[in-house]
């Protein structure tokens, strides 16, 4: 409950604060949008070639797409962790998170909480929505407890890795080649993921699993494939809440070898 | 009861060593060889509450690694902390909700909403009802003088300004302890007494415990009754300030400005037995360097009655030079005062 009220007073301050640079704000959410307009464009691009990937129509991988927005959007916004080495560890502000009685992680994530991604999660939704009516999928009540389900999950998948990630900060002065390398491999997560060999399969699956951020999830809602991956769809919660204690573990060790910075 | 209760504090970092040159860089990329470099040594003291304790020492002797640890920022090595009855690194959330705690280097505050933003925002951190706050606001704002900087984001403050936000920041929850690191560093000479002040008047009133470090020695004569000075690690003395210039100032200064050309032989030979020093500057001044075995009355008359004096001046060594006196001797000092403190024990007993 106190958590909620404060996110409340941190999303107030974050309007305030940047409402009032509304250039900042707008090109904000322009950039995002175009980032994910070209990602799609790509896909679409790829199906002027072929008519299937590895089983999948275009309308089908684009709705994997647009299913990978919501959760992606949801992260952007209350996981922008990306300055958390420099901001917190090398410049040492991780001091005044740690004096104040909340989690800190929460506090971190709070700090940088950044609304205008979530604009990316209605695109999606639409995208999805459009591609749920062009397929000519059912439509039960329940796919909508399902879908949230499922974001939550993916979500959780997500904030687990990238807080094990930021943790990395608490044991080396400079991990910052491992952000980019893992943010590159989160991409492939969101195509069929039996297009790719067996280990990347395998990798995409369980040890990074972004494939839960993206096509397994997304997979239950449309025609079972020859793979039949929608059958782990279920496990996908599952897979976010462990991988999000892991994480989460992971930052409160971390947190106690927290050396601090300078004077 | 106890507000800070330490015993044998230690705290040691892994300090990656760095070999020199493109080849020690190679090196080092594929064995990397770690030093242990140990901050704190094994302190051990003990704060009362309502106390106000100044913290001081050379830069890099382990005050602001102390202060982390006493704050839960920073986990000990070894040894035993109790603030407040908790210990702090292991129920954090629940310890920091009754201290306060001021950086003088980093701000607390957001740097770009209204002051009062920020307050607001901690109020909900901290879990202090409106009412309490409004209380507790009006009245800090008053002894501070911050009426119209409430409304004006934190990057167009002065210094001077901030650091007055930054205390209240520290104070809206009624903590029962106040850690301060550096708390006048960089301001002028009105706002550090006006911090001063508000801080005397806050232990006085409220019965805050404060643990403040500093390097202006002022601060500490305006403002504690007791010091611990810290050394490479090592407590070196803990106790009052008084206490600390009778230790450690060897003696008092005389200048003397004499009405003709008075030689260095002379003077010497007056004073000879009393134990005192001359130093010539000019024909007609010389200063005296003066135990504090002898009396100031003694050496006067007997100078007064041997030679014509025009002025005399003198001068009682102040703190400053006092530290900077102990500083410079470093460890050789802290065995002095290890000596010194076994020699008073058994006369406290």
């Amino acid at each position: 409950m106190k958590y909620a009220v404060l996110l409340w007073e941190y999303i107030k301050n974050y309007a305030k604060t940047r409402l009032t640079y509304r250039a900042d704000f707008w090109i904000e959410v322009l950039s995002d949008l175009m980032f994910q307009g070209m990602n799609l464009f790509f896909i679409l691009i790829v199906f002027q070639h072929t008519p299937s990937l590895g089983g999948w129509t275009e309308a089908e991988v684009v709705f994997v797409y647009g299913f990978f927005m919501i959760p992606y959007g949801l992260f952007t916004t209350f996981f922008n962790m990306w300055n958390f080495s420099e901001r917190y560890i090398v410049k040492g502000e991780m001091d005044r998170i740690l004096t104040r009685p909340a989690h800190n992680l929460f506090q971190v994530l709070l700090e940088n909480v950044d609304p205008p991604s979530l604009i990316g999660s209605a695109v999606g939704a639409i995208i999805m929505a459009i591609c749920w009516n062009d397929l000519g999928l059912a439509f039960h009540a329940y796919d909508l407890l399902m879908l949230l389900l499922f974001v939550i999950g993916a979500v959780l998948v997500y904030g687990g890795i990238y807080t094990a990630l930021s943790a990395l900060s608490f044991f080396s002065d400079a991990p910052t080649g491992i952000v980019p390398l893992i943010y590159n491999i989160q991409n492939y997560g969101r195509y069929p993921v039996n297009i790719y060999n067996k280990t990347i399969r395998f990798i995409l699956t369980w040890v990074l699993p972004f494939a839960f951020v993206g096509v397994i999830p997304a997979s239950y809602f449309l025609e079972k494939k020859s793979d039949d991956i929608s059958q782990l769809a279920l496990l996908t919660p599952v897979v976010g809440i462990v991988f999000f204690i892991l994480g989460l573990s992971l930052w409160n060790y971390g947190v106690k070898r927290y050396r601090g910075a300078g004077s | 009861m106890l507000a800070i209760d330490v015993k044998d504090l230690r705290k040691q970092f892994k300090v990656q060593k760095n070999r020199e040159g493109l080849s020690g860089a190679l090196k080092d990329l594929f064995k990397r060889e770690y030093n242990e470099v140990r901050a704190v040594k094994d302190i051990s003291f003990q704060i009362p509450q309502g106390e106000i304790c100044g913290y001081i020492g050379e830069n890099g002797a382990g005050k602001s690694t102390t202060i982390k640890m006493l704050t839960g920022i920073l986990v000990p090595t070894s040894g035993d902390i109790r603030v407040n009855g908790y210990i702090p690194y292991k129920d954090r959330e629940k310890f920091v909700g009754n201290i306060g705690v001021v950086f003088g280097q980093r701000s607390q505050l957001w740097w770009d909403i209204g002051v009062i933003e920020s307050f607001r925002l901690l109020r909900k951190v901290y879990g202090v009802s409106e009412h309490d706050f409004r209380r507790r606001l009006d009245q800090l704002v008053e002894r501070l003088d911050l009426g119209d900087l409430l409304n004006r984001p934190v990057r167009k403050l002065s210094l001077g300004q901030r650091m007055r936000c930054e205390l209240v920041a520290s104070l809206l929850h009624n903590p029962a302890i106040l850690f301060l690191d550096e708390p006048t560093i960089g301001l002028d000479i009105v706002v550090k007494t006006a911090i001063r002040e508000f801080l005397q008047e806050l232990n006085r009133e409220e019965g805050t415990t404060i643990l403040l470090t500093t390097h202006d020695l002022q601060d500490i004569e305006a403002l504690c009754s007791r010091v611990i000075m810290l050394d490479d690690g090592r407590i070196i003395y803990d106790g009052g300030l008084d206490e600390l210039k009778n230790r450690w100032s060897r003696g008092r200064e005389i200048q003397f400005q004499f009405t003709s050309h008075t030689p260095l032989a002379k003077l010497e030979q007056l004073t000879a037995g009393l134990g005192v020093t001359w130093k010539q500057e000019s024909d007609l001044n010389a200063t005296m360097w003066l135990p504090h075995t002898t009396n100031v009355s003694d050496a006067l008359s007997i100078v007064t009655g041997g030679t014509a004096i025009r002025d005399i001046k003198i001068i009682e060594t102040n703190t400053d030079e006092i530290v900077r006196e102990i500083y410079r001797s470093g460890s050789a000092s802290a065995s002095a005062a290890a000596t010194l403190l076994r020699e008073e024990e058994p006369a406290l007993r």
